[in-house]
């Protein structure tokens, strides 16, 4: 009970008794008095146009209370589902194309899943039943799912007003210096490669419950949500109604991963059921809705020109891509493919120019917005195998050209080409530190190894740089109860990450108060005025600082109140370890007798009232972070069956300052984990001709599983923190699937180095790499 | 899921006799196919007949010369079987690889069998051991048992009771799981024995099937040089998005290799 946590030191996650015993409390174990359920009828098709909807047996099915139709939707007026996408500028100046996503479709669906209609019943079955009864006559019209396709002058156009499907026509970095370093330059390499189309799978399905009180007008939306005030705004905008009229709380998520962060239509059609009914609604996804419906990631294609002179420096970077952004913009639309993938162009390396272009493409696709990285992974990939395949074609070693072309720390700070402003790292000493733990030297002899069991071995190793991101403040505040206990809200969102242990031990730490006095509250628009939710690997680094922030404030009332029961003066008075000590007299009063103090007003300060301790803070960053490392990885790939296995793994990342490692290696784990999966074994499928997803369940998506993981051996260099927030650290929570991918893909390109294999797309299934092996692509 | 008449059969009689009384009855071993498909609507029965209270339907019992699994015995049961691990350990190791835990501690051979899943593992032992189908009308050879996609030898409301497994000089199974599902992409049971040599392959067809040219191959010398160059054509194997045809016919030929090695007792890379 009493143990403080400490700064630096493992934790162990305070949820996990929780979570682990059945007793986390996620959507689908909630229920509220006299519910009804919902239940969507949704397309089955890629594209058509709906003649008509016939809800007249449906509505005389058992148990129906509401039928809520697209028709009705638009009669309604509401908004569209909003698109907030930091890049909307044509590289002409003009603005991006965002066509109206209304929640219910009711002339044209899209993309297979789309909603129509929504039926509210007694029953969750009855639900399901009735929505089977909805007629629904559909007039198909051709689709068309591929992002480069969807570009061709004969394709479908998908919205009437943007031609060629262009959503965002897209340009960064320095034209004119990548086209002159390219003329003169001794060497030009290029590579076309693809980000394969993902989806997050958390192991929670979206689910809501919606409510409405007639008499205080106030809607309340429990939601499986990231992003619970950013999303309350947009969601109050969209139904017209003032933000605080809309209560909006997320109780535990099973898992996000940015599939959760977007405005999705069914909590807007469910609060206008609630309204309409005066009655909570409740709804939960099933796994195929959550693969047809939940956003996708990746899906991108990239020409990829690196410039490099005779000695191998590199001159100049143009990535060229193609960008899936599905039917509609999403909640961040076209960013992905375009910002996301643009800022951490050119990677940790010094390249003098870059220039990256994207087209971001409409296509009869459910919505794809970010998944785990959202872009910065892409742009990985873009530079390691680009400069994996130079030094292949080129002759050059591929360590020795990274090593050559790293930024030096006396280069730093640097702003890249892009305009990402890197403050704080060590590059080659990162790498270094890999390629000791991952024993490189004695690679030949386990190759040989593997060469006698009839298999190859390769080694890669890739750095990595990507940034941080996501809402830029965020807002904690402390309170005080009698028993003790401490309530710390935080507006960042933990969705199983463990910012309930983390965050806690920071204001353990700064208090010298036992951690599991510490009482976590977030995902609560009640909870704290503002809140940023989870993205861009914001938790610790924007929330673990305000919890830094009101701790401190906390301790300078401490210090006033302990004056006052020292009869001494506030400067005079310094707090270490809950000890607060008057530096003149040596006398000390203990946090918890300043705790005390705080609910007693007689024992404080004319100036001070009851609850005194109670205390808001704010951060705000002045710049991202630049989270940082390098990876190794050693696969052992069977060449008669193209079947790769991962077989060793070694990770070292700056993540500046670590203030619970057990919890950062579990971040690296999980995304070498979904890098694994990006590299090997997964992708979202449509049929080219029908539209149709072929991998809408988990028997066709194929996801890594524990036998997949090799061993991971990940450290951390803590030489080269931010001074950018007071804790001094980097996002961690991206980083891991942004070296994995790239690594693992080059490792197994190395092993197959004999059979000259130049490239394999992701993932490398045993298929692919076995048509490599013997000389044919595709099938 | 639609609603539904729930029953447990008291004995393999009255189970029988409550399938013929109702509309449309369907027998409930481990449910690990007929209740994910339920749920989804694929298939409304009007009664589900639990066979769970019939003990003498899950019995295993091993002699010299067989092995006899009752319809209902668990996959992990199976498995797990100190009799059937010295006896027939290729059988032990296919049934300790289908599905997951969870699958193998309800799945039962009985439903295996009777689904007849085309990349299901069972079917390649049944048939890749010769093994005979009981019902409560009759005895089915393997090799006249499995007629397809889904598809059986058994008519409407007949019973497996039991599957009797011959024991064989030695045998290997091999499975190539299919990324996703775990199912078998390819998966092949070698066995050889004094009535001759059986090559069962699952997961690449619309049904198991048994290879005779590879068979002969074996009887002609049990190695896995012998069918280094036998291959299965492509033709009529299944193409998706796991795999080709062309690769399919690929891994047969590796599988099968592998396990007569296997069944030899040489060691796999």
């Amino acid at each position: 009970m009493n143990a403080v946590a400490r700064f630096g030191k493992s934790q162990v996650r305070v949820e996990d008794q929780r979570f682990l015993t059945g007793l986390g409390r996620y959507i689908d174990d909630v229920n509220v008095a006299n519910q009804f359920h919902a239940a969507f009828v949704r397309s089955p098709h890629a594209h058509a146009q709906v003649r008509s909807l016939d809800t007249q047996a449906a509505s005389a099915a058992p148990g129906v209370q509401l039928i809520v139709t697209g028709v009705e939707w638009h009669a309604q007026c509401f908004g569209p589902l909003p698109c907030r996408s930091p890049s909307r500028v044509n590289r002409d100046g003009t603005p991006f194309k965002e066509p109206a996503r209304q929640c219910l479709a009711n002339d044209i669906v899209r993309y297979v899943g789309e909603p129509v209609a929504m039926v509210v019943a007694t029953t969750a079955d009855q639900a399901r039943a009735a929505a089977d009864l909805v007629v629904v006559d559909y007039y198909a019209l051709p689709s068309v799912t591929d992002r480069a396709a969807a570009l061709e002058p004969d394709a479908t156009q998908l919205w009437p007003g943007i031609p060629n499907n262009l959503c965002l026509d897209f340009e960064a970095g320095n034209r004119k210096a990548v086209e002159a370093a390219v003329a003169s330059a001794a060497h030009i390499v290029r590579l076309d490669v693809a980000n394969n189309r993902l989806t997050a799978v958390p192991m929670e399905p979206r689910g809501v419950i919606a409510g409405y009180d007639r008499a205080t007008g106030v809607y309340t939306l429990l939601n499986s949500s990231q992003n619970i005030h950013a999303n309350r705004d947009l969601m109050a905008q969209m139904l017209k109604i003032a933000p605080e009229k809309l209560h909006h709380v997320a109780p535990d998520i099973g898992g996000g991963f940015g599939a959760k962060n977007s405005v999705y239509p069914e909590p807007l059609v469910l609060l206008y059921a609630a309204g309409k009914l005066g009655r909570s609604v409740k709804w939960v996804a099933d796994r195929t809705e959550a693969f047809l419906t939940d956003t996708h990631g990746r899906d991108q294609q990239s020409a990829v020109a690196l410039a490099l002179d005779a000695e191998g420096k590199f001159l100049a970077l143009h990535v060229d891509t193609i960008g899936n952004v599905g039917a509609a913009c999403g909640t961040m639309g076209p960013f992905t493919p375009t910002g996301g993938t643009a800022r951490t162009q050119g990677g940790p390396y010094f390249i003098p120019a870059i220039l990256y272009t994207a087209k971001a493409v409409f296509t009869n696709t459910v919505q794809t917005d970010p998944y785990r990285g959202a872009g910065r992974p892409e742009a990985v990939f873009h530079i390691e195998r680009i400069i994996e395949f130079a030094a292949r074609k080129l002759g050059f070693d591929r360590i020795e050209l990274r090593r050559k072309n790293l930024i030096q720390p006396s280069q730093l700070p640097y702003t890249s080409p892009t305009g990402l402003a890197i403050d704080s790292g060590n590059f080659p000493a990162v790498m270094q530190r890999v390629l000791d733990m991952a024993d490189r030297d004695g690679f030949p002899a386990r190759a040989t190894i593997s060469r006698a069991k009839g298999l190859r071995r390769g080694f890669a190793v890739t750095p990595y740089l990507e940034c941080s991101g996501g809402a830029p403040q965020e807002e904690a505040s402390v309170s005080f109860s009698a028993d003790g206990i401490v309530i710390l809200s935080v507006g960042t969102h933990s969705t199983g990450m463990g910012h309930e242990t983390a965050l806690a031990q920071i204001l353990s730490d700064r208090l010298g108060i036992g951690i599991a006095r510490v009482k976590f509250r977030q995902g609560d628009t009640d909870a704290t005025k503002i809140g940023g939710g989870h993205g861009g690997s914001r938790g610790i680094e924007i929330g673990g600082s305000a919890t830094l922030n009101v701790a401190d404030m906390v301790i300078d009332k401490a210090r006033a109140i302990a004056a006052h029961l020292l009869n001494s003066r506030s400067d005079d008075i310094t707090f270490a370890n809950g000890t607060l000590t008057d530096i003149k007299t040596g006398q000390t009063v203990t946090i918890d007798t300043v705790i005390e103090a705080a609910g007693d007003s007689s024992r404080l300060p004319a100036n001070l009232s009851k609850g005194a301790l109670d205390s808001t803070a704010n951060f705000e960053r002045e710049a991202i972070t630049v989270p940082n490392g390098a990876h190794a990885c050693e696969v052992e790939v069977d060449p008669e069956t193209g079947v790769v296995r991962v077989v060793g793994f070694w990770a070292v990342d700056d993540f500046g300052s670590v203030i619970n490692p057990m919890l950062a290696d579990g971040q690296v784990m999980g995304g070498i984990a979904q890098g694994l999966g990006q590299a090997l074994l997964e992708e979202i499928v449509y049929d080219r001709d029908s539209g149709q997803p072929v991998t809408a369940s988990l028997l066709d998506y194929a996801l890594p599983r524990a036998d997949h993981m090799p061993r991971m051996e990940i450290a951390f260099y803590e030489g080269a923190p931010t001074k950018r927030n007071p804790l001094g650290a980097k996002g961690a929570g991206e980083a891991g699937c942004c070296g994995a991918s790239p690594v693992i893909v080059n490792a197994v390109l190395d092993a197959l180095n004999e059979y000259g294999v130049q490239h394999i797309d992701m993932p490398l299934t045993p298929e692919k790499v076995w048509r490599a092996i013997n000389g044919s692509t595709g099938r | 899921m639609d609603d539904f008449n729930f029953v447990r059969a008291s004995s393999v009689a009255d189970a029988s006799k409550r399938a013929a009384a109702a509309t449309e009855a369907k027998y409930l071993a481990g449910g690990q196919t007929l209740l994910p498909v339920m749920k989804q609507r694929l298939a409304s029965p009007s009664d589900l007949i639990s066979l769970s209270r019939i003990p003498e339907l899950s019995a295993i019992s091993c002699d010299d010369d067989k092995i006899v699994i009752g319809a209902t015995a668990r996959h992990a049961d199976v498995a797990a079987h100190p009799g059937i691990n010295a006896l027939l350990p290729a059988l032990a190791v296919l049934a300790g690889g289908i599905g997951d835990p969870h699958v193998r501690n309800r799945g039962t051979i009985g439903g295996s069998l009777a689904n007849n899943d085309p990349a299901a593992d069972y079917p390649a032992a049944a048939l890749g051991l010769g093994a005979t189908i009981e019902t409560d009308k009759r005895h089915i050879a393997a090799d006249d048992y499995f007629q397809g996609l889904f598809s059986t030898a058994l008519d409407a409301g007949e019973l497996i009771t039991r599957v009797v497994f011959p024991i064989p000089r030695r045998a290997g199974y091999i499975k190539f799981p299919h990324a996703a599902s775990r199912y078998a992409l390819v998966g092949v049971m070698v066995s050889q024995s004094a009535t001759g040599v059986r090559v069962a392959v699952t997961g690449a067809g619309a049904g198991v099937f048994r290879v005779p040219a590879m068979e002969m191959a074996l009887a002609r010398s049990f190695s896995a040089a012998s069918i280094e160059a036998s291959t299965v054509p492509p033709t009529d194997l299944t193409s998706d998005i796991h795999g080709s045809a062309e690769y399919r016919a690929h891994l047969i030929t590796i599988m099968a290799r592998r396990a007569v090695a296997r069944a030899l007792g040489e060691s796999l890379s």
